[in-house]
Formats: structure tokens, sequence, C-alpha cells
């Protein structure tokens, strides 16, 4: 009974050791574990991130192949299956940040990914001295970093200029936020607070923000098509390359605007997998992921700014005309973070839904 | 003997046993993994994390100094009576739309002091959706019933499109549709009003009315089955004994349909009180239900809390299920013919076109656009239009996706492939499961009923629970003796656990309608001879057809729009489905993944259509 069913649905296998996934000498097959937008893309008649850098690196290793693959619930998928003793399947993964990094810490003891061999990597002096993670391990390269910022409608509102004025009634029923519980840039938008007000004011700042009338929603992408592209909010916590989007066409609804002339930065980096048995690929693919071209690729494709210095890239100048840089950033290292993070969130989540 | 008369005999049990199977390997086993992070830590059985939920007021409110001491039986009930003296209820007058002047009564609740916590609150949000779902679903069930006019079986065939959609896409909808720059205020701008912001009128409306979207639909779709089962004649005959109209459907309609308003009132209450992404993305964090916890806890991988507080919203879902079966197990019905609906033009004339009936209809048909249509049709638009104005740019995204795009990417077509083959299949699994479950525990007394109430568990649990214990159990597989690994993944496992998700819904369409049913036809049937299956499938399916192609309906729908299950056994294989395709191209712009749920509705839309068309043989 149960086990006709079972026979129909699953199948039963013998252990032959290991699963071929390399035989570590470099060759073989690459399989990258990344978010749905750098893999699948967005623009028509581009190509992916995903895909640029599959073409251009089998082209520059010929013997190679890339495989990507989008896990249900992002990074959280191998902490669980790490937790469990299971094998985790992709080599490297692509799309961390520091606070990711903090939370597989928090609730994993084991090690999920090994520190970085640097003397593999030639390009890895060219990062920005200021893009660090600040891991004690020493486990993630940058790819790419990006500023959180406010985007909204100059028809509508006047622009913000500090946290305090999103409190004053030009902004009342007009801001939309994301929920720090799952959200990036909603987490980020928190951390700033936290920044701000300390860990003793964030909170208050939080209920004149809901007094206000402020909607705190889900996803970025929730916030964005709902309530903003419809009109309904005119302010939005997003990126500060907003424009990239929709240059060439009407820009009121898409200023940026930099709080106090800062944005909350936000690394984006690369790690490879314990258990994986093809580290020294995912080194040449991590060292080549920090070339000039691929930078640049990177950036245009993914829409984000370069990890590497100025000399070592080449953006044209109008990519800068869109993508725009605050002058000062904020941003959380991981000894700041750890043993905070979570604390932090659970106090504000049970704050907002009282 | 004959092999083929044992089966015959046998065909009943066997039919429960595999059922059985599919449930323990895809359903019971999987959440049961899960739920044992509540009763056990490291190891050992302990009552702490339930504990834990009960006395934190973040989640039970004032309840929890009950259960800080629940044998201090004196001082709550002195609790209570102080905090029932100082409650008051009174009637007030509010405006609620707000430009509007239009003042509308309104009962006024002080309750000093009291909190519900999370569990008050999603239990009071769920009571609300599900008061608005069923005013809304009654007329339209009414009307479907009642009456004829063009389109009338497209309509029925087409009312649960909305259970399709996923929650982000509702969401979209609704904005599309409600927001100040949207659909309806467009609408009114062409007669000079607005705009009106509906959307910020009440977060808390919103969220109801978005719930009464996805389930209103739902009621009327099992009403309008049961409606469709009466047998018009046993009206004629109270009518001809004297009874009003008024009185001969109070009396005679009323008590057969009660059963599937209530079955449709009791899924209602279930679904919104594990309501999830709508209540995020239209009311925001504010709104949150014990489910956002239950997903924030699971991704802090903190299990243990994240499972007790998904087996207390099981465990209130199936208590409520106990209690709803025990009433439908009481009814016997006399129904042992073939109904014959006789149903009245809607608009035979203008005369009876201006009748108050007709225009009261009229009215409805309005509501019925705004609320259900619009959020639709105002995602379809959005699917052909940027910031521009008119574009095919979605598509031809998808098109170029679909004929250009790595080997890794997602395409268009093989979601919908997918989506459809797994759809079939649910259906042809489901069926016949909904109906022996039914079969089984009808009439079966209490016994019946516990077996029931454990056949709806599929309903009862959080999505995410069953998502990680596919995870945690069977997707890496189980270690057997001597290194043999039993893992289940790829397309049937899809279906499989597909159709464990959607025969309660079959179920549901096919008990009440068979509680209906007078016992004694099938009865004498048996006294002639014939088999349990035969009674069954010469005697009660023909009579209960309706609610089968009903349940065939849900059957599609739940497998074309379940999420959970489906990424985790799709993997990282080409087995995805329309709405996991939509979900990937979620991106910077919404208009990739807009057009790939216009794609999925218009997909899902033929496929209803068909359904009720091929079903619609068996209905007499």
């Amino acid at each position: 009974m149960g086990a006709v069913t079972a026979g129909l649905a699953g199948c039963l296998t013998r252990e032959n050791g290991g699963n071929g996934d390399g035989d570590g000498d470099g060759d073989g097959q690459l399989e990258i574990a990344s978010y749905t937008s750098f893999v699948e893309g967005n623009f028509e008649d581009a190509p992916s991130p995903a895909e640029w850098l599959t073409e251009a690196f089998e082209d520059e290793y010929p013997d190679t192949e890339l495989k990507w693959t989008v896990p249900e619930n992002g990074i959280n998928r191998y902490v669980r299956d790490a937790k469990q003793g299971n094998e985790i399947g992709p080599d490297v993964y692509l799309g961390l940040n520091v606070d990711d990094l903090v939370r597989i810490d928090e609730t994993f003891g084991g090690q999920l990914f090994d520190p970085i061999d640097r003397d593999e990597l030639e390009n890895v002096d060219r990062v920005r001295d200021d893009i660090d993670f600040g891991d004690p391990d020493d486990r993630v390269i940058p790819y790419d970093t990006g500023y959180i910022s406010l985007v909204y409608d100059e028809s509508a509102v006047e622009t913000p200029k500090t946290l305090d004025q999103l409190l004053e009634s030009e902004y009342e029923s007009e801001f939309v936020v994301q929920n720090a519980q799952r959200s990036d840039p909603g987490r980020a938008f928190l951390l700033w607070t936290i920044d701000m007000y300390g860990e003793d004011g964030y909170l208050e700042y939080w209920e004149d923000l809901q007094a206000n009338d402020t909607l705190i929603g889900d996803s970025w992408t929730d916030t964005y098509y709902g309530p903003y592209d419809n009109e309904e909010r005119s302010v939005i916590v997003s990126y500060s390359t907003d424009q990239v989007f929709y240059a060439g066409g009407d820009l009121t609804r898409h200023q940026v605007a930099f709080l106090d002339g800062k944005g909350y930065e936000n690394h984006e980096g690369m790690a490879v997998f314990a258990d994986s048995g093809n580290a020294e690929l995912a080194h040449e693919f991590m060292d080549f992921a920090l070339t000039g071209e691929a930078q640049a690729a990177i950036a245009e494709k993914n829409v984000q700014f370069p990890a590497v210095a100025d000399e070592h890239v080449d953006l044209g100048e109008d990519f800068y005309d869109h993508a725009l840089e605050p002058d000062e950033s904020i941003t959380f290292t991981y000894d700041e973070l750890e043993g905070n993070l979570s604390g932090w969130v659970d106090e504000w989540g049970r704050t907002i839904a009282q | 003997m004959s092999g083929g008369n044992w089966l015959e005999r046998h065909a009943l049990g066997l039919a429960a046993a595999l059922t059985a199977g599919a449930l323990v390997v895809m359903l019971y086993f999987p959440i049961g993994v899960v739920f044992a992070n509540a009763a056990f830590v490291e190891g050992v059985p302990t009552l702490e994390p339930v504990r834990d939920v009960l006395t934190d007021p973040f989640y039970v409110g004032s309840l929890a100094a009950v259960f800080e001491n629940p044998l201090a039986i004196g001082s709550h009930i002195g609790a209570l009576a102080d905090w029932i003296g100082s409650s008051s209820i009174s009637p007030t007058v509010v405006t609620p739309l707000p430009g509007i002047d239009l003042p509308l009564p309104w009962l006024s609740i002080q309750t000093p002091g009291f909190r519900g916590g999370l569990f008050g609150f999603t239990a009071y949000q769920a009571t609300l959706s599900t008061v608005a779902s069923v005013a809304l679903a009654l007329p339209a069930a009414a009307i479907l019933a009642n009456y004829e006019f063009r389109g009338r079986r497209t309509i029925r065939s087409l009312t649960i499109l909305p259970f399709v959609l996923p929650g982000i896409m509702v969401a979209v909808g609704f904005y599309a549709m409600f927001g100040q720059a949207g659909t309806l205020n467009s609408l009114l701008g062409l007669v000079g009003l607005g705009p009106v912001p509906f959307m910020q009128f009440s977060p808390l409306v919103i969220v109801i009315l978005a719930h009464a979207f996805y389930n209103a639909p739902l009621i009327a779709r099992i009403t309008v089955a049961a409606w469709e089962s009466i047998d018009t004649r046993t009206v004629d005959t109270a009518r001809s004994l004297g009874a009003s109209r008024r009185r001969a459907f109070r009396d005679v309609v009323v008590p057969q349909l009660l059963p599937a308003v209530l079955t449709g009132a009791l899924l209602t209450f279930v679904f919104t009180f594990m309501t999830f992404p709508i209540v995020l993305a239209l009311g925001g964090l504010e709104l949150a239900t014990v489910e956002v916890w239950i997903y924030d806890r699971m991704r802090q991988l903190e299990y243990a809390e994240a499972a007790t507080l998904a087996l207390l919203e099981t465990v209130l879902s199936l208590a409520l299920t106990y209690v709803y079966l025990r009433y439908e197990s009481a009814q016997t019905g006399l129904a042992r013919v073939d109904a014959r609906t006789a149903r009245e033009p809607l608009f035979p004339d203008v005369r009876t076109a201006l009748s108050p009936r007709r225009l009261a209809i009229g009215c409805y048909g309005v509501i019925a656009l705004v609320v259900f249509v619009g959020p639709m049709a105002s995602l379809v638009v959005g699917s052909v239009t940027d910031a521009s104005g008119f574009t095919l740019g979605h598509f031809s995204f998808l098109l170029e996706r679909q004929l250009d795009g790595a080997a890794f990417q997602t395409r268009p077509f093989p979601a919908i492939r997918n989506s459809l083959l797994f759809g079939v299949g649910t259906l042809a699994l489901a069926v016949p499961m909904g109906v022996v479950v039914s079969v089984l525990t009808a009439r079966a007394g209490w016994s019946g009923t516990i077996v029931e109430t454990l056949a709806m568990v599929p309903l009862a649990v959080s999505g995410v629970v069953v998502g990680i214990g596919l995870l945690q159990g069977l997707v890496f597989g189980i270690e057997l003796p001597y290194g043999w690994q039993f893992e289940v993944t790829g397309p049937v496992a899809i279906v499989v656990a597909h159709a464990v998700a959607a025969y309660p819904f079959v179920t549901r369409n096919v008990s009440p309608l068979l509680s209906n049913l007078d016992p004694t036809v099938v009865e004498s049937a048996r006294a002639l001879g014939a088999s349990r299956i035969r009674a069954l499938l010469d005697i009660e399916l023909p009579l209960i057809a309706s609610g089968i192609v009903a349940g065939a309906a849900f059957a599609f729908a739940i497998s074309i729009g379940e999420f959970s299950s489906t990424v985790i056994l799709a993997g990282g294989t080409d087995a995805y489905t329309m709405p996991v395709a939509l979900e990937r191209y979620l991106g910077r712009r919404s208009g990739p993944a807009i057009a790939m749920g216009t794609i999925l509705l218009f997909v899902t839309a033929s496929s209803f259509v068909v359904i009720d068309r091929v079903g619609g043989r068996f209905e007499r």
C-alpha cells in the first residue's frame, strides 16, 4: 500500500560513494547557486548576468561547464541541509551579504563555507579597500555593491532629506518600506534606523513611522509592483540604481533621495561550499568574476556597482548618469551585527505586529 | 470465484489503502518530522516549546496569564467577570469612505485591557473574512443555480479562477484595480468622481476583501453544486401542499444547502486562518498572522517555536473541522432520485428585467465585476502596458526566453506543459481518493468523523511545514539498511503531493451531497446483490455528479496553484510549473512576471471550461 505509492513516487538507490561532482583538478562542471534575477535577468534583448558569465567563462576555460541553480529560500536551503548533514549540491553560492553570513553563523555551528584561498586569486587585490565583509573566517569575495536609498515621486512629495522628515505630515500615508524579517532592503533600512537612533531609540522611531501611516509591506517586489507602481505610495525604500530601468522615459517617479547624503551600502559576495570537491575551479571562477570585463558586465546586467576599484573596470560615463552613488555610506560590519542582528529584527517585528 | 469478482469486492478497500499510503508518505510522515520539533528537544519528550508559546502574551494575548497558571480557576473567573463588566457595546455612526459623506451604523465594542495576541488577531480577521466571503458568495450561488442566461455555464466553470493566482499577483491586481492610479479610479474619473483612496481606507478591510476574492468563489462553487443536486420536485411538492414560496425555500431548500454553505465557510476560515502572503502584501506587518511568524521562525531555524506555532494552528483548524463534521454526519437526506433543476430565464423581457429582484441581481453583478473580475482584468492590462503605454515587450521577453534561454533558465512553455500534465494527473488521482474517503466516512458515526477529520489534515497544515518536512525527510532520502536510500522527487512525486493537497476538496464537495442521499437507496441495491463499488458507481455517483465535477475542478486548480511542495520536489530539474516560473521572473521590473501571470490565467481558464464541458456529460 504505502510501498506501492512510494514505489511510484520515489526511487530506491544505493550509495556509490560520491556523486561524481568533479575530481578536484579544476576541470569539469561548476555548480553555482544564486538568486532569481541574477540567473533569469529582467531585460529584453540582454543576457542575464549568469548567462553572460557562463558564456565568457566557458570561452576562457574551454573544458568547463557552469551550471546555475536557484534554491527556494536562498541560502537558508543550504544551512538546513548542512545542519542535517545532507550533501550540498552546488560548489559556489553567489549572492551573500554580511547579514546572511551572521545569520548562518548564529543558526549553524559548523562550517558551511571554506575560507578563501587568496593565493589562488590574482585579481583579489583589485577589490575596493572599503568593501570588506569583516568576516573573521574570510569566506567571502565581493563581486558587486549597491546602495539602499529612497526612491520617490517628485510630483507628489518634496525630496525627503532626513529620516526624521519621514515622520512629518508631508509623508503621511506616502511611505512604504519592506519587511526586515524577509527582505534585504527592508533589513538595510532597519539597520540604518538603528545606526541613527541607537538600540534604545529605533523602536520608538518605527512606532512614529507607523503613526504616520507608513506601510510596512513584505518583499521588495510586493512593495514596488504593488503600492509604488500603482501610485498608492510616493516614497519607497529601494536601490539607488532605480533610474537605470527607466532611462529614456519619464523619471518623475524615479527620483533617488539620499537621506543626509547617505545610502546604506550592501556588498554582495560569493563563497565556496566546504563540501565542494571543486574548490580549485571555484577559485578560478571567482577570480574571473573580478576581471575588468566581468566586473563591467555584472555591474551593468545586475544593475549594481563594481566591487573593484575604478581603475580596474571600464564602465562608460553614461552608466553613472542613472546609477547614482551617495556621498557617504553606512554599513554594519560582521562584528557589529554578530550576536545582535536576530535580536534587533525580532524586537522590531514584535513591536510592529502588536 | 473469478479474479474480477475479487477485485470488485475489494475495490473500495484497495483504493482506501492506496489513499492511506499516499497520505502517509507525502503528508503524515513529512509533517510528523516537523511537528516532532514541538514535542522533542534533542530527542527528549518535553512540553517546554508548547508552554513557551502559550505563556507568551505576544502569541496568545491575555490568555497567557491563564496558561501561566492554569489551575488558578477562581482568579481567572474573577478577571473575566471584571473584564465583561468593564466592556461595552454601543451603536455609533461611522463614515467609512474618505471623501464621501456616507454615514453607516456601526457597533462600537470597547474591551479595555483585553489582548488577543497573534492567535487572537488571526482568528478575528479569519472570522471577518469568512463572513464577508459567505455574504459575497451566496448571491452568486443563487443566481448561477436558479437562472438561465447566456454564458452561465462558462461563468460557473470560471468561478474558482482566483484560486490559482499566486499571492503576489492578487496583491498587484488589487493595487492595479483599487489604487489611486488604478482601473476603478480611472472609471470613476470618466464620470467626474474621485480619485478615491480605496486602499488607504482600512488595510484590514482590503485584506478581508482580498480573502473574499479568493474564497467567495470557492463557497459559491460548492453551494452551486449542492443547489443543482436539489430535486426541485421536492419544492413543488411542498408548494402543492400549500407552503408559500418562502416557506418551501426555508423548509426544503435551506436544509439541503446548509451543509455546503457551512463547508465553504469552514474551508474559508481554515484558509484565512493560515493566510500569509496576501496579508503582508496588502495589509503590512501590522496585520501579521500566526503564519507570518511560522515563516520567520523557520527562517531563523527556530524549529521548536515554528513547529509549535504550526501545530497549534493545525489543532485549532482540525478542532473546528471536527465540530463541523459532527454536524454534517448528523444530517440524513431524503434525496433518492436524479435532480431536476428548473431555471428561470434571467432577463426574459424588459418588464421582468426592471423588477426589484432583477435589479438587485444587476447590482450584485456590478459588485462581482468590481471585486472579482476587476483585479484579474487589471493584471491582464498590466501585462501589456508599461510607463509609456501599450507594449508587447513583456511577452516578447517570455518568447525570447523560450527560444534563446540558457539551459539553466526557466522557459515558459515547459512550465505550461508541466502545469497541465500535473493538473490532469492530480485530477485523475484526487477524484477517486476524495470519493473513497467520502464514501467510507459517510454515516460511519463518530469514528467516521474522526477519520474524515484526519483526512482533512492537508488543508489544516501550513504549507511551509509540508515543504520543510519533505526536505527533511524524503527529498534527501531516508537511510535504509544495507546502504539503500529511499528518495522521493520528480514529476510523479509532485503529482502525488498535489493529489494529497487536492483530494480534501473532492471530499468536501462530495460528502455534503452524499449525506443528502437517502441511505435506503444503496441498501436496497446491496440487498439485491450489488457489490459496494457497483452500488457506488451505478447509483450514488450519478446522483452526486455535480459535486464530483466541482471537486475535479478544485483538484485541478489546487495542482495549478500549488507552490511550496512543487518547488522543493522539482529541485533543480525541469519539472517547474507556471507559478514557479512566475516567481523566477520576479525582477526589478514587474512586466515579465505579470505577463507570466496572464498566461497562467488564460491557460487555467481554458482548462476549467474544458473540465466543465467534459464533466457536464456525466451530469445528466
